[in-house]
């Protein structure tokens, strides 16, 4: 029987949660999907708890009701400023004399990668693991294979426990329920929409939500780096609300209805009115100035995000270029932004085919992510934790069993 | 508009027998410029005082009284940016100082808060003054975003300046060249703001100083702004013609000043004055004031003064300043208090006084006033068809995005909240 698993992530804009199952092909199936407007939340953070876990119980009871069938386990996306990633790095040399590494090698050099520990109040939310040098060779897996040295690295994100915790006691709030894992928004997004091929060859997944944008960056199939951004499209529609001199519910509706990433030559000819009913307060404003607006702010993302992963960006390691997701993705432009200050190729980025109509909108990502991580862990459960090299998820949540 | 007209239109006190003491006090660089701008705009109703630790910059002042200070600390050479000799400055001459602020009610400080002196000076005047019993008002200009070191000073200057000032007006350089027109020189820009400044000003004094049709008084200015408050708005319209009232209002909530990320959208106390001429529409004017209150959620505090000047002609000025988070440091309610949809003025301001400049327009404005309570009952009776004029300003009002947070967005020095087009200083045309 296939086991029933659900998926939560708490948004700015909205409170998602999915129920999914693997369809005897080994397919992800979303069985039901709920989203309830939360207003608790803002830049990726709780700032309203009670606010907050009702519109996250809403959409848990919703997602259950619609797949008519309780929620045994969920997934939980974690995102927002408090989350910081950090390379760590441990060695050790082969301890039997014919140089062949055994197992408790590779343990030695990942205890001491992971021996630093975070600073009071935070905690780490995953080790995700780097490819092993042995010697001067990139390998997988060295147990069996000769050499001398071993170097493992681990790209580590931590964050607070306070933040973690408070969204994890929301969720556990909603009848006990439990949390299998902890995931951090980018990892999610990254997984769904960039297969393995690309993340062999080298791609970076940005994903532009309301409140925060999220990225995650794959090289050599690993994951190399990922971060979060404080800025969303809620940003954007601030912007064009002050710039333009509008309140912010018209400057929401002028941003997806006229707004645009880029700048082009015949917005300064065309007017667009404020408020769109034309009563006498109305007025109209040249589309360049809207899309001046947005242009610096999402000039400005793109360029935080490339001084954030530095060198590591090269162009020949990331062959695969740019995907772009998040509600924020729909923006037209965004992507010709992104290829102009990044330098590379930039997409909007798909779903695998069976994620359709509504479910494959782009604010999606997170929560079809952490889905497709959960079907995939339970439905081989015996290498979720040792031969899945790709990711060796470590939970280490304080307080939490 | 010219500067000029507003404050020649005779001196406020003398048609007033309020016998309110108000001075200027220009502190540092950027204050002392401000004041001189004030000269040059020939505000002469109130006494402006320079202060400055750079005695090269007082020389050039043009302000009639200049307070030296610091002079044992940095023999008249500046601060070099430190904040804290700016302070110490100030205590040097604190004896001098008082004697300066004794007797004054009403005290105006304006200080750029991105140098030493006015970051270090301006808070210990403003307490200086509060303690002398005051109420104080402080205008500051803000450094550029990219000016980071200095910006970080600014906010903790800021900071300082708000646990004694009752209302501070911050005035970022981010937001200049928004301010000027679309090929304003930078001088141009500055003297927009500076003028901005001038305007606040006169405001605050036309409603304490002068008799108005609508009158209020300094009590009532004091009552309203008695607590420290966090955040402010400060904004001004002006319009001209036969609906000349109504384009003033559409003008004010243009004003680039109130669409800022620090500014408030709502307030807690709020100050409106109208200054127009003698034809002025009361049933409009009853409107814009109750648009006024709506659009910024003025609950019960709100000080309204509306002024008949025969020198504005065809022309009316709208100035407001609110206050709100009252106590500072306190975050407001998730929700500022409903406005009332009834158009009325505040109820301690609802007596009409005539002004007696001349008697042909004392007899006309006398008319008007007898007038006006039977057009105000009428006004608010049919108020909600009224409304249907502002529906535009109608809708949720909020705090802004982020407004409620009080936490800084920061990436590389910059507030990653504050609009990208505003710190890089990319001019928006609306």
């Amino acid at each position: 029987m296939s086991k029933i698993l659900g998926a939560v992530e708490i948004g700015t804009q909205k409170a998602k949660a999915m129920v999914g199952v693997l369809s005897p092909s080994g397919d992800l199936k979303v069985v039901a999907a709920a989203s309830v407007k939360n207003e608790g939340v803002r830049k990726g953070e709780i700032v309203d708890y009670r606010k907050t876990a009702s519109a996250v119980h809403a959409a848990i009871e919703e997602a259950e009701t619609a797949a008519g069938a309780k929620i045994d386990e969920v997934y939980l996306a974690q995102t927002g400023s408090h989350l910081r990633g950090t390379q760590l790095r441990g060695s050790s040399s082969t301890a039997a004399s014919d140089n062949r590494v055994e197992y408790s090698d590779v343990e030695r050099a990942s205890e001491e990668a992971k021996r630093k520990k975070p600073e009071e109040g935070r905690s780490f939310v995953h080790h995700v693991r780097s490819p092993v040098v042995l010697d001067d060779r990139i390998v997988e897996d060295p147990v069996g294979m000769c050499g001398s040295s071993i170097e493992i690295g681990y790209w580590a994100i931590e964050g607070e426990n306070n933040a973690i915790q408070e969204s994890y006691d929301i969720v556990h709030g909603y009848g006990r329920l439990d949390i299998t894992e902890l995931f951090v928004s980018s990892i999610a997004s990254g997984a769904i929409v960039a297969g393995s091929d690309l993340q062999h060859s080298g791609v970076l997944v940005v994903d532009v939500g309301a409140g925060v944008t999220d990225y995650v960056l794959y090289r050599h199939g690993h994951i190399a780096a990922t971060g979060v951004v404080c800025v969303g499209g809620d940003h954007i529609s601030g912007d064009l609300s002050m710039g333009l001199r509008i309140l912010e519910p018209y400057a929401e509706d002028i941003k997806i209805e006229h707004g645009k990433a880029m700048v082009d030559e015949s917005d300064a000819k065309e007017d667009v009115w404020l408020i769109g009913n034309k009563t006498i307060g109305d007025r109209t404003v040249s589309r360049k100035s809207i899309c001046q607006v947005i242009n610096a702010r999402v000039v400005e993302l793109f360029e935080i995000i490339a001084k954030e992963i530095g060198s590591l960006l090269d162009p020949d390691m990331v062959a695969s270029g740019v995907l772009l997701t998040g509600g924020g993705s729909l923006l037209p432009g965004i992507d010709r932004v992104a290829e102009n200050v990044l330098g590379l190729r930039t997409e909007k980025a798909s779903f695998p085919s069976g994620i359709e109509g509504d479910l494959a909108h782009p604010g999606n990502a997170t929560v079809l992510g952490l889905l497709h991580y959960g079907l995939k862990d339970s439905a081989v459960p015996s290498e979720s934790n040792g031969s899945e090299g790709l990711l060796k998820k470590l939970v280490h949540l304080v307080g939490m069993n | 508009m010219s500067q000029q007209t507003m404050f020649t239109s005779g001196s406020f006190q003398s048609d007033s027998s309020s016998s309110v003491r108000a001075k200027v006090f220009g502190i540092g660089g950027a204050g002392v410029s401000l004041v001189d701008g004030l000269c040059l705009d020939g505000f002469d109703a109130v006494r402006s005082i320079a202060i400055d630790v750079d005695a090269d910059v007082l020389s050039d002042c043009i302000a009639a009284e200049k307070i030296p200070i610091g002079r044992r600390l940095t023999r008249g050479m500046g601060t070099g940016g430190e904040i804290s000799i700016g302070r110490k400055a100030v205590d040097e001459e604190r004896d001098l100082i008082r004697k300066n602020l004794d007797g004054v009610d009403l005290v105006f400080l304006l200080a750029g808060l991105g140098g030493g002196t006015g970051g270090g000076a301006a808070p210990a005047i403003a307490k200086l003054a509060r303690e002398s019993g005051a109420l104080v008002f402080a205008f500051t200009p803000l450094p550029f975003s990219w000016e980071k070191q200095r910006h970080q000073m600014a906010d903790d200057a800021l900071a300082e300046l708000r646990k004694f000032a009752n209302a501070v007006i911050p005035l970022p350089n981010d937001s200049l060249i928004q301010i000027g027109g679309a090929d304003a020189t930078a001088l141009e820009c500055f003297a927009q703001a500076g003028m901005n400044v001038s305007r606040g000003i006169s405001a605050i004094c036309s409603l304490v100083f002068r008799k108005g049709m609508i009158d209020v008084d300094f009590a009532h200015l004091r009552k309203a702004f008695n607590l420290r408050s966090g955040r402010t708005l400060f904004g001004f319209g002006e319009g001209k013609g036969a609906d000349a009232i109504r384009h003033a209002l559409r003008d004010l909530l243009l004003c680039p000043m109130l669409h800022l990320p620090d500014v408030s959208r709502a307030a807690d106390v709020l100050l409106i004055t109208v200054n127009g001429g003698p034809d002025m529409n009361m049933t409009a004017l009853q409107q814009v004031a109750g648009s006024i209150r709506e659009e910024f959620r003025a609950g019960e505090h709100v000080v309204f003064g509306a002024h008949v000047d025969e020198n504005m002609g065809d022309r009316v000025e709208i100035c407001v300043l609110g206050a709100t988070d009252l106590e500072a440091g306190i975050p407001a309610a998730d929700v500022a208090p409903a406005a009332d949809p009834v158009l009325t003025t505040s109820p301690k301001a609802k007596k009409a006084k005539p002004v007696s400049r001349s008697h042909a327009s004392k007899l006309k404005r006398e008319t008007a006033a007898a007038k006006k309570k039977a057009k105000r009952e009428k006004a608010a009776a049919k108020a909600p068809d009224d409304q249907e004029f502002f529906d535009f300003m109608q809708t949720e009002n909020q705090r802004g995005i982020f407004g409620d947070q009080g936490k800084r967005n920061l990436y590389d020095g910059e507030d990653l909240d504050v609009p990208t087009y505003l710190r890089k200083g990319i001019k928006i045309d609306v």
